[in-house]
Formats: C-alpha cells, sequence, structure tokens
C-alpha cells in the first residue's frame, strides 16, 4: 500500500477509536442547524429562510474540519509522531495527503449530516440537481478547510497555539465572505444569534470585500447563494468553484513548505 | 513479562565479549560524528562532537540531563539539521541520503511517540508500513512477542502503562529489522525488572549484528555497553571501554592485619591490585586481580526474583 493511503488509513482508525470526538463532529453541527432553526422561527413573515440555512451548513462543515484538522496535526508535532513518521521515510507530501484523505471522510460525512438537516429542517425544495452542485460545493469548501487546518498547523508549536487563528481566520471569514455567524459553535452561538447580523459581501467597502477573496468560505457562499436563487446556475459562479479550488491547491502547496522535516 | 533475568546489572563491563566477530568489518565505522555543532540561537547545545562507532558495537551515550544526548541522537537519525560538522550513518549522509538511510536505521525516542487511540498492533504496522516490510502482519506479531506484548497487542495504547507504551515504541523501532538502532534513553523511568529484560534484548539484537546507539544516564547502563562516550555541555569529555574508564578511577583498598585495618589509595586497574596486594603474601606470579561485586539493584532483583 502507498505512504499516502497508510497515512490515511491512519487517520481515519484514530477517528473512528475517538468515539467521543466523531460523535461530537457530527453532533454539533446538527444540533446548531437546529438552533438555528430555532432562532428563525422567531423571525417575521417573509424573512428569507433559504439565504442563511445552506451557508451556515457550509459554515459549520469548514469551521470542524479545519480545527480539527489543525489541532490533531498539532498533537502529533507535540507527542513526537510526526518526527517519528519522518524518520521512517514517510515524506511531507504523503502525510498532507494522507490528512487529507483521512479527513475528507469526516468531512463527507459531517457535509451529508448538515446539508440533510438544513433541507430537512426548512422544508427546502432543491432539486436533485442543485442538491448534487450544494453538496459538491460544500465539499470543496472542506478541502479547503483541511488545508487551511494543515497549513496553520506548521505555525503553531502547541494546541492551544490553534485557538488564536481561530478569530484570525474564522472570524474574518465570518464577516467578510456574507454571514455573520458562529465561530465557537457551542459557546458563542447564542450571542451571535441574538446580535444576528448578516451582510452581503457587496456591502462592504472594498478593503474589506478584497480581505474577504482571502477566504474559502466567501467563495463557497458565493456559489451556494447563485445555486439556491431561483434560475440561479452553476454556470455563473464557475469563476468563483476554480477559486475555491485554487485555494486549495495554493495551500497544499503552502503547506507542503511550511510542515518542517527537520528542526 | 518474563520474570526470569539472564543479564544482571552489575558492574560487569563486556568489553571482552563479542570483540573477535566485529573486529574485521569494524574498519567502516557504522557512525561517524565530524566536529558536529548544533546551535539554538545563543545556546549551543553540542559544541563541536567527534566520535566513531564500530558495526556491530554496543555503544552508550552517557550524560547529565542537557548534555545534548537527544540533540546528537536527532542529528544521527536525521531529525535535525547541524549548525557545522557532519554525521554519517554506514557512510550515508542522514540528510542527503534520508530514503537510504531511514531504511537502515530504527529510532525510539526519549518520548513514546505513539499514537494513544490506536492498539500497539496498529502503531507497529503504521511504522512498520512506512518501510514497505514484506509480510508485515507476521512481522508485526513477531516484534511484538520479542517485547513481551503479545497477549495485548490488540489494546489501546492509553490504556497501557509507560513500560508497556516503552516496548511498543521499541517494537515500532525494530520493526523493518534495521542493522543500525538509536534508543534515546530507552530505560528512562522503567522499573528495574523492565530495565533488566530491556538490556536482555539489547544484547540479543547486539549478538545478532546490530549496532546499537544507546544514550542514558545511568552509569550502571554505561557498564553493560562495548564502548562509552560521556556527553557534557555539548562536548564528549572522554570515550573508551568500559573498563578502560574504570582503570582511569581510583579504588580505595582496606588490608585488615593483626586487627587494624590499612587503608590505602591504588590505581583501578587488575595489575594495580595485585601489586598492592603482593607485601601482603600474594604470590608473586599473580599479576593481576580483578574485583567484580553486584550492584545493589542486582541484589534486590535477585531477593525479588527469589520471592
Amino acid at each position: 500500500m502507498n505512504r499516502t493511503l497508510r497515512v490515511a488509513r491512519r487517520v481515519l482508525q484514530q477517528l473512528l477509536r475517538d468515539r467521543r470526538l466523531l460523535g461530537l463532529s457530527i453532533v454539533a453541527p446538527l444540533a446548531i442547524v437546529y438552533l438555528l432553526k430555532l432562532f428563525f422561527d422567531t423571525m417575521p413573515p417573509g424573512f428569507n429562510v433559504a439565504r442563511y440555512a445552506v451557508p451556515v451548513a457550509a459554515f459549520l462543515v469548514h469551521f470542524l474540519a479545519f480545527l480539527l484538522c489543525a489541532i490533531v496535526l498539532v498533537q502529533e508535532r507535540t507527542g513526537g509522531t510526526l518526527e517519528r513518521q519522518f524518520i521512517n521515510g514517510f515524506r511531507r507530501h504523503e502525510i498532507i495527503g494522507g490528512y487529507l484523505l483521512g479527513y475528507l471522510g469526516l468531512a463527507t460525512l459531517q457535509a451529508v449530516a448538515a446539508l440533510a438537516e438544513v433541507v430537512l429542517l426548512f422544508g427546502l425544495d432543491y432539486g436533485a440537481r442543485t442538491l448534487l452542485a450544494l453538496f459538491a460545493v460544500v465539499w470543496a469548501l472542506a478541502i479547503a478547510s483541511v488545508m487551511l487546518g494543515i497549513f496553520v498547523s506548521t505555525f503553531a508549536r502547541r494546541e492551544s497555539q490553534v485557538f488564536p487563528f481561530i478569530p484570525l481566520i474564522i472570524l474574518p471569514s465570518v464577516f467578510l465572505s456574507g454571514l455573520l455567524f458562529p465561530f465557537i459553535p457551542l459557546i458563542i452561538l447564542p450571542s451571535v444569534f441574538l446580535s444576528g447580523l448578516l451582510i452581503d459581501s457587496d456591502r462592504l467597502p472594498a478593503w474589506a470585500e478584497l480581505l474577504g477573496r482571502l477566504l474559502p468560505l466567501r467563495y463557497a457562499n458565493t456559489v451556494i447563494q447563485e445555486l439556491i436563487r431561483p434560475g440561479g446556475a452553476l454556470g455563473n459562479v464557475w469563476g468563483s468553484l476554480a477559486a475555491l479550488g485554487a485555494y486549495s491547491l495554493v495551500l497544499l502547496l503552502l503547506a507542503s513548505r511550511t510542515l518542517p522535516e527537520t528542526e | 513479562m518474563a520474570t526470569t533475568h539472564n543479564v544482571t546489572m552489575s558492574a560487569t563491563p563486556r568489553d571482552a565479549g563479542r570483540r573477535g566477530a566485529g573486529e574485521a568489518r569494524a574498519q567502516e565505522p557504522a557512525i561517524e560524528v565530524n566536529g558536529l555543532t548544533k546551535r539554538y540561537g545563543a545556546f549551543e547545545a553540542l559544541r563541536g562532537v567527534d566520535l566513531a562507532v564500530p558495526r556491530g558495537a554496543l555503544f552508550g551515550l552517557v550524560g547529565p540531563n542537557g548534555a545534548g544526548k537527544s540533540t546528537l541522537i536527532k542529528a544521527l537519525v536525521g531529525a535535525l539539521r547541524p549548525s557545522g560538522g557532519g554525521v554519517r550513518v554506514l557512510g550515508l549522509d542522514p540528510l542527503r541520503e534520508r530514503a537510504a538511510v531511514r531504511r537502515q536505521l530504527g529510532y525510539m525516542p526519549q518520548s513514546p511517540a505513539l499514537y494513544e487511540d490506536l492498539s500497539a498492533r496498529d502503531n507497529v504496522a503504521f511504522f512498520g508500513g512506512a518501510h514497505g516490510v514484506p509480510d508485515l502482519r507476521r512481522r508485526v506479531e513477531e516484534v511484538l512477542a520479542f517485547t513481551d506484548l503479545a497477549a495485548r497487542a490488540g489494546d489501546g495504547v492509553a490504556t497501557f502503562s509507560g513500560g508497556m507504551k516503552r516496548r511498543v515504541s521499541l517494537a515500532a523501532a525494530l520493526i523493518h529489522r534495521p542493522p543500525v538502532l538509536f534508543l534515546d534513553e530507552p530505560t528512562a523511568a522503567v522499573d528495574p525488572a523492565l530495565r533488566a529484560r530491556f538490556w536482555d534484548l539489547f544484547r540479543s539484537l547486539a549478538a545478532s549484528g546490530v549496532t546499537l546507539f544507546i544514550s542514558t544516564h545511568l552509569m550502571d547502563e554505561a557498564l553493560l555497553c562495548d564502548r562509552i562516550a560521556i556527553l557534557r555541555r555539548g562536548r564528549i569529555i572522554a570515550a573508551d571501554t568500559p573498563r578502560g574508564l574504570l582503570e582511569r578511577g581510583r579504588t580505595r583498598l582496606t588490608v585488615r592485619r593483626g586487627g587494624v585495618d590499612e587503608a590505602r589509595t591504588i590505581g583501578g586497574r587488575p595489575e594495580d591490585l595485585a601489586a598492592a596486594l603482593h607485601p601482603y603474601g600474594l604470590a608473586r606470579e599473580i599479576g593481576a586481580v580483578a574485583v567484580e561485586a553486584e550492584s545493589l539493584e542486582t541484589v534486590i532483583l535477585g531477593l525479588i526474583g527469589e520471592e
């Protein structure tokens, strides 16, 4: 078996053995989506729920994939297993590729569960093709998030050092991608919902709009908004979808340079 | 864990034992270190280390905590870029000839460095997989049996004691049958019975021709090595056989004659002891006398074994 697949299998084995983490990363998005439903139920009639339902699901997948991947990789560094992998002959690209494959398994599960729940709870009647396209964009966002997690982990020496990156990356995502939403799902959630401010990115000042372009959620949100718009077509937002793909590729290249093989 | 110990932790230098077989190949060292330095900012962790370890040797790197032992081992396994000087393992540069070197060396780091969520078997198999070990499954069971882990092979490492984690870590270092093994304080914080068992394993590996490079801060362990280097503040301050080092020391000799103790200090060589005893009537043809007492640990382990 190739070494990338060995890393991926090991990452999946770890995830499957850690039932608590696995449960939390599937159940937490579901609980949050449900809270969102309760929140939206209080809105006056005429409020466009669909505008937010799927983007929030996408955001949750983005956040969890990023955070879990970054933390577990930093644990590998502090525990010495990263060094041990290198000494045993695993190469950087094999470890990054393995993580990507392993975490995509988890992100796929999260994407399916969260999307299914928003569609059912909010009674969204999207066609099969739209649903498939939505799933594809959430999935592409998950890839970008895992890459972001790997990239960020190379700058953090301890698990706790991942946390400053949350406001740095996740918070701007929330503001600048056209969404203002939870960044630490279980704790900050109520306050974020209470202040529930939602901004379209074209209403932002130019500099903030440009800054938003650095974040993968912005592209995913553009694609999602087009897909759920009546008469919207994927063909109109190919650029954003391509940007999301390019984003992952650039991060892959960056991470494969910044993940240090030697001290 | 085996309860019998055919290895004692006593002060028995073993430089006489396996010399003959390795003599011919000893021309080409397994490990060479030349003028190695490593700086972390203003701090110099290694300050010009020179070493040569013959093939098939059981080599002990002795030194207090913070002497630079782990740094030296990391440079040897290619986990660290030296600031100056060079290292060679089996004639290869661990950084430039990475792939070739990594197949040949096994490394057991100071911390267990294992995946706690995985079983002992999955951990060992994962690292074995990196080397493309043929018939991996069988080899994993073999190496787990060698380290006395067969009974708990399927259990999560998180449930293991410190000593068991070390055995898993050793198994992971041995999985691809490397001809050179680097063990960074393999017996730190390990109970005496397991330490004895570890040295049992190290000896059997050395007997099969593996070169072992073991760091320790325990002096009685150093005595079990073929050669020792003493590292202090990033410098090798002595390198010799255990006997050679002991002979540099002094022996306190007390002879009771007619109820009166006569004490004096003599050299550490067996010849010195014989010479000191000649005035007391030791036959002139006896040129050397060596006394090797068991260590307190060996005596205690013996008592535990009798229980």
